[in-house]
């Protein structure tokens, strides 16, 4: 990490807050999205992993995201950068959201 | 008649008659009931030049063909008149336990005529109907006046009523029921007021009888098993409201502040969200009749500045009385959305009305002078006192009583109310979400996020993910999202199942329940047709293409910080593509052609 640099931030909202016990943590960095939200299952178990990817169903499957997770990184939802594949660098804030809707 | 069941009430307040009618099943099936079958109702016997608040404005409490059946939370109704705060069409849609007692009592609907020479109210206990005298009820706000009916009729009653808001003819006071829920939006409750009309007090021991009931059975069944699975309506809204969109519209940086001014993320967002809501104030969630979600709040704030108990705030109200004020404390919020709740007005315009006062008042075109205290954004004392008077009409309350849109024309900035044919937006700006700012400035009652939620598709991914910057798609996704709701809307039951279930649901629902055959088409169909009437009655009462437009600042000064930093609505791009798809010449009016497809000639 360069000097000055802020490093990367993941936030949980709603009920994953129940699961990971934070609202945010600067614990875990990734060169790509994926890698960032393989560590943090790793780290916080299989409850946080039934929310951001869906099952494996197959031996060669890749992973998928599950269709219950939002996820922004700076913002952005996933969708509209690179998906899974979205690149990180320090200072990106990474949001993490269950499927919630109101108005 | 099946699913509707087949009577409306008309009561002259006038002369006191009460008269008991057969209901069209054609028109009940082309319009469904509620908001459709309310508006065709008014629209066949009202002059849409008529001034909002004159004796002659019916005032329309109408049902779905599903209100008060098995359906998915059908507990829906719909007040319709001219609105006072828009001069378009109010059709207000409210929640509880008062729609299906209505039905049980043996009515789709209630057609009120005239005006009351003193206070009244109408007691219907099944086949007794009668005005009642209501002047030891006027002055009392919505949960005495509720009490002391419950005690007077009966225990079991259910009541909706006006509170000082409406008595006072604030422009959006709101139609109460069942206490807490409301028909909040475009001043319903002032034209109630207006009437002299208090309260209506239903008691009914009848039912509603389905067409099919095997095939409704496993209709509801089907829809109920979507809804308890999908993750938004099975889990996230009971658990957290619907506040619960604070932090997410903030993230995606299309959350309102100070008076739109500053948006689009708030440093207190997470102090107001439906997190810190859930572990704070929060004693339990709640619903409405046949309700498997339960996003209601009962919030209890037990000391301090802003003690009090109530529902809410849903997360419009945290939004108005929070951000856009510049504010971050949440009890502060509570209490301002019990006011609303208790004095009966609609916190969505109030809240941002208070911000439009502060910002005039920053400008200087207000003064300590009109305002009687300074204002600034973040002043939560002043917030909360401000909306008390408002409702009560007391002191610079009696101007904020007029809306934003009055209030800035008359201290000569109109630019800075932050409405969309005079009614307030909600809480998505415009400028992180294009379609939603397409949804708001064609909206028929003004700005209104409920009646084409492009939040779901650009912000929550529901039923797709589109991207909140763009405009391609937005005119053809914002015409699905209104007409799907004209129709739900005017089916009596409830928007939120549409997060989980859509068209198909519907028809099937309504197919079983009334023995017309309701096609996904015909449900879309119906939507169409509800929104183009909507719209030849705003045309005829002298809206223009020049009326679907958003407030200048939208259009041109472009989001301060944020992901959507430097965004503007691009309304110019979507409107005429929306009007196309719309089957609408170039200036927003439908062709011939369409409304003769619309049976609407």
């Amino acid at each position: 990490m360069q000097r000055g640099c802020s490093p990367l931030k993941v936030k949980f909202f709603a009920l994953l807050r129940d699961i990971t016990g934070v609202k945010e943590t600067t614990d875990f960095s990734g060169n790509i999205l994926v890698e960032l939200l393989e560590e943090l299952c790793e780290h916080y178990g299989k409850d946080l992993t039934r929310w951001i990817f869906a099952p494996i169903t197959g031996d060669d499957q890749e992973r998928q995201l599950s269709g219950d997770i939002i996820i922004m990184v700076n913002g952005r939802a996933i969708e509209h950068l690179a998906g899974l594949a979205t690149p990180l660098k320090e200072e990106d804030v990474v949001a993490i959201f269950p499927r919630l809707a109101g108005g | 008649m099946y699913g509707w069941v087949g009577q409306i009430l008309r009561i002259n307040l006038s002369d006191g008659t009460v008269k008991k009618e057969a209901l069209d099943p054609v028109e009940a099936k082309n319009y469904m009931g509620a908001r459709g079958l309310g508006t065709r109702l008014w629209l066949k016997e009202c002059d849409p030049k008529l001034e909002p608040l004159s004796e002659d404005n019916n005032l329309i409490f109408m049902t779905g063909a599903l209100t008060g059946t098995m359906a998915t939370n059908a507990g829906r109704y719909n007040v319709v008149c001219k609105a006072p705060l828009t001069g378009a069409m109010a059709a207000s849609n409210a929640g509880g336990y008062w729609g299906p007692e209505l039905k049980y009592a043996g009515y789709d609907g209630i057609i009120f005529e005239g005006k009351a020479e003193k206070p009244v109210y109408l007691l219907i206990n099944d086949d007794q109907v009668e005005l009642r005298c209501a002047e030891h009820l006027w002055g009392k706000d919505v949960n005495e006046t509720t009490d002391t009916l419950r005690e007077e009729v009966d225990i079991d009653a259910k009541v909706a009523c006006i509170g000082p808001g409406g008595e006072k003819l604030v422009k959006y006071a709101c139609v109460m029921n069942d206490y807490t829920r409301a028909a909040g939006r475009s001043g319903v409750g002032a034209v109630m007021g207006f009437k002299n009309l208090k309260a209506i007090v239903v008691k009914g021991t009848g039912a509603v009888r389905v067409a099919d009931p095997d095939a409704f059975f496993d209709a509801l069944v089907k829809a109920r098993e979507k809804v308890k699975n999908h993750p938004v309506t099975g889990q996230g809204l009971g658990m957290f409201g619907t506040q619960i969109l604070i932090n997410i519209l903030d993230e995606a940086g299309g959350f309102p502040v100070n008076n739109f001014r500053d948006s689009g993320t708030f440093s207190g967002a997470e102090a107001i969200s439906g997190e810190t809501l859930a572990k704070t104030y929060l004693v339990r969630n709640k619903g409405c009749m046949g309700c498997s979600i339960g996003c209601g709040r009962i919030v209890n704030v037990p000391e301090g500045p802003y003690r009090s108990f109530g529902e809410g705030p849903e997360y419009e109200a945290g939004w108005s009385f929070g951000a856009d004020c510049g504010i971050d404390d949440l009890a502060a919020i509570i209490k301002a959305n019990n006011y609303c709740n208790e004095l009966g007005v609609d916190p969505i315009t109030l809240g941002s009305t208070i911000a439009c006062a502060i910002e005039l008042y920053e400008i200087g075109a207000l003064t300590e002078k009109e305002t009687g205290r300074p204002l600034a954004f973040g002043d939560a004392e002043a917030m909360v006192e401000l909306t008390r008077m408002t409702a009560l009409r007391e002191g610079f309350g009696n101007e904020l009583a007029e809306g934003s849109y009055r209030l800035a024309s008359k201290y000569g900035h109109p630019e800075l109310s932050m409405t969309c044919k005079k009614q307030e937006m909600a809480a998505y700006d415009p400028r992180a979400l294009q379609g939603m700012g397409l949804n708001y400035a064609t909206n028929n009652r003004g700005g209104c996020h409920v009646r084409g939620y492009m939040t779901a598709p650009e912000i929550l991914g529901i039923p797709e993910k589109l991207d909140n910057l763009i405009t391609d798609g937005k005119a053809q996704w914002t015409k699905i999202f209104q007409d799907l709701t004209a129709a739900v809307d005017s089916s009596g039951i409830c928007l939120f199942l549409t997060f989980a279930i859509g068209a198909p649901e519907v028809a099937e629902q309504m197919t079983a329940a009334t023995g017309f055959d309701y096609t996904v088409e015909e449900v879309m169909k119906v939507g169409e047709r509800i929104w183009n009437m909507e719209r030849l009655f705003n045309i005829t009462n002298g809206f223009t293409k020049e009326d679907d437009t958003m407030p200048p600042r939208l259009l041109k000064e472009p989001v301060k910080v944020g992901p959507c930093k430097g965004a503007v609505n691009k309304l110019d791009v979507m409107l005429p593509e929306y009007y196309q798809l719309r089957g609408w010449d170039e200036n927003g009016v439908p062709t011939t052609g369409k409304l003769e497809e619309l049976g609407l000639q």
